[in-house]
């Protein structure tokens, strides 16, 4: 192992160790646990219900001698629907509360100069603050992971497969990239702002434009959510006559797609979603299949990530080491 | 003395451009809310248009035009999305600048030199919040009523009383969260903690107290129209019985009433509907006041 990996691994440590010992962190953290295991309790009770229903409808058929037995169309992973939602936007805040402390606790530890003083590299603390930040969000999103499993298995009693298992540790994995990019939003805006808090309200306004207003200016602008149930429903329309109808709005869809595709959090969702089956038009499909379809997404995940990882080295290489102007 | 406290405090707002941020804000989010409306009426009514083309050719009868009965302020149902997502963080940040800056400037320390009393002072700060919030949202009214005239080109007397009375609603839900964003920091002792805190707070009344009551998933709270979830289950049973206490839920519920987007129901349900959001906010003014009374100011807050 090279020196510069040890010392990145150290300040990982540092980075790992220091956060958990954050209140309130552990507080926002508590919550995000907490409402998973409700929405996945809420969630699997109903499931639990339609199963043993959709059980007696094919042991009944069974027992009458039907060779063809209609499958079922429940899809367990879709009972992570809310513990997504809720990474998407509480995960966030977390996730820019973490960046935010590792800038900040070394600033008014005035721990910084000293870090400076050992033969440490901008990119060493930047990679080692992002993967200590990191430890912390895998081992939350692991928690969330073992409670969703669970939950489903024990309450909604359908334990999921290999290849399910396989599908939600992807959708996993593009949390933690994507909370790991807010983590790097939260350190860069607290990095640039002289005083910290100024910084962690920029990252938080980012956060609100990213995650609440482009999606919802997005979900506003989708002619079928204008009524309950869906407006196509409602005219009488299936999918054929929606696509039929959508090609005299390709202007509207396109700056609707537009809107947002500039959203990180839309990508986040939609392949959370289609990992997760949550879409009912992805259940069908195969992971290379899914994989092919979601590969826009996936891949602007990966382009903020790494630029958001950019703009955190650029962030900690041109801080001073001492704050200017105290410390307000 | 309570109005100097609040227009030293309106001064110091303006001064840090919060005034002029937040307004800026909440026109460009009434603007918006407007040209969404409009957007998405004109291309529902081309797709209705089109269906009725599509239907005709395969020999089946046209639907009833699902927007006919659209009332006209539904133009603006995005608000009753936007205030409670974005209004409500801007008033967390309101009410914490309030008290926050007295903090770490030290000027708590020197307006306690001064004969002045901490119930005059406190309601001086929570009167600068009430004046802040109000001159913002009459700004956004007066934007609300500019985008109906330039669609509808006329507005009912009716239509207008109707957004008075939504507006005054808002401005009341808004005063909770800046309390709120008050209570934070004279319970904490970093402003960061005390920011993150009302973040906290406000994430669990936006997002998690609707899912717990009412089975309503954070991203249908994004939507000012989502399918009614499926409450059968014992769990929301229990949890029904806090639901008049969803205060998120009861400002979308009355203002869905008050603008006629929503079911209509009697005036005493709307007025039940406010009391919760009222009730909040004479409790938090009550615990700002004590916590005033016990809070030592010579203490200077840490920034970080």
């Amino acid at each position: 192992m090279s020196d510069s990996t040890k010392r990145i691994i150290t300040l990982a440590r540092h980075e790992y160790r220091s956060a958990v010992r954050s209140r309130i962190l552990v507080v926002l953290i508590s919550i995000l646990v907490s409402v998973t295991a409700v929405s996945v309790y809420i969630a699997s009770v109903d499931y639990a219900g339609k199963l043993a229903d959709y059980q007696a409808y094919a042991d009944a058929a069974k027992n009458s001698g039907l060779d063809r037995i209609a499958p079922s169309p429940l899809a367990a992973l879709s009972l992570l629907r809310a513990p997504f939602e809720y990474l998407e936007i509480i995960g966030a805040v977390i996730a820019i509360t973490l960046g935010y402390l590792t800038v900040s606790r070394e600033r008014s530890n005035r721990t910084l100069p000293l870090i400076r003083s050992r033969p440490v590299t901008s990119g060493e603390l930047a990679t080692g603050s992002l993967l200590g930040a990191l430890g912390v969000i895998t081992t939350l999103v692991g928690v969330t992971a073992t409670v969703g499993v669970l939950g489903v298995g024990i309450i909604g009693h359908d334990w999921i497969n290999a290849t399910q298992a396989l599908q939600l540790l992807l959708a996993y994995i593009a949390s933690i990239l994507y909370m790991g990019a807010f983590s790097c939003l939260g350190a860069i805006a607290t990095a640039k702002s002289r005083v910290a808090a100024n910084g962690l309200m920029i990252a938080l306004g980012i956060w609100l434009v990213v995650v609440l207003v482009l999606p919802q200016i997005g979900d506003t602008m989708d002619a079928d959510n204008q009524i309950p149930g869906g407006l196509f429903k409602a005219l009488g329309l299936g999918h054929d006559g929606e696509v039929s109808i959508l090609t005299h709005f390709t202007g509207y869809e396109r700056i609707r797609t537009w809107t947002e595709e500039l959203s990180l959090a839309k990508h986040f969702e939609r392949f959370s979603f289609a990992m997760t089956d949550v879409k009912e038009r992805y259940r069908p499909f195969s992971l290379p299949w899914l994989l092919g379809q979601t590969r826009n997404d996936s891949g602007w995940m990966v382009v903020y990530s790494a630029a958001l990882y950019a703009g955190l080295r650029r962030a900690l290489r041109t801080q001073p080491a001492i704050p200017h102007g105290g410390m307000q | 003395m309570i109005a100097t406290v609040a227009s030293h405090q309106v001064l110091s707002l303006r001064r840090q451009r919060v005034f002029l941020a937040m307004l800026a804000t909440l026109l460009t989010m009434t603007a918006l809310a407007g040209v969404l409306g409009w957007s998405s009426h004109q291309t529902i009514v081309r797709v209705y248009d089109e269906a009725v083309k599509l239907l005709a050719a395969t020999g089946k009868p046209a639907p009833a035009n699902p927007f006919l009965l659209k009332p006209t302020l539904s133009l603006l149902s995005n608000m009753v999305v936007y205030i409670p997502l974005i209004g409500a963080l801007l008033a967390l940040i309101v009410g914490h600048l309030s008290i926050v800056d007295d903090e770490t400037n030290g000027t708590g320390r020197l307006v306690f030199s001064r004969q002045i009393s901490r119930t005059s002072y406190v309601l001086g700060k929570i009167t600068s919040a009430a004046i802040i919030l109000a001159v913002v949202l009459a700004a956004s009214l007066a934007v609300s009523v500019v985008a109906l005239l330039v669609v509808n080109r006329t507005i009912a007397g009716g239509d207008l009383g109707r957004l008075l009375l939504f507006y005054a609603l808002s401005w009341l839900y808004l005063m909770a969260f800046a309390l709120i964003g008050m209570v934070t920091v004279l319970m904490t002792r970093r402003r960061s903690i005390a920011l993150l805190s009302a973040i906290g707070a406000w994430l669990v009344i936006t997002f998690v107290i609707p899912q717990f009551t009412s089975g309503l998933r954070p991203a249908q709270s994004l939507n000012p129209i989502t399918d009614p979830a499926g409450t059968s289950q014992t769990f929301f049973k229990i949890t029904a019985k806090l639901r008049p206490y969803s205060i998120v839920e009861q400002y979308k519920q009355a203002s869905g009433r008050i603008l006629q987007t929503a079911n209509a129901e009697s005036l005493d349900h709307t007025i039940t509907r406010v009391m919760p959001i009222a009730g909040a906010a004479v409790l938090l003014v009550l615990l700002i006041v004590r916590l005033v009374q016990r809070h030592d100011f010579s203490r200077s807050a840490n920034s970080e």
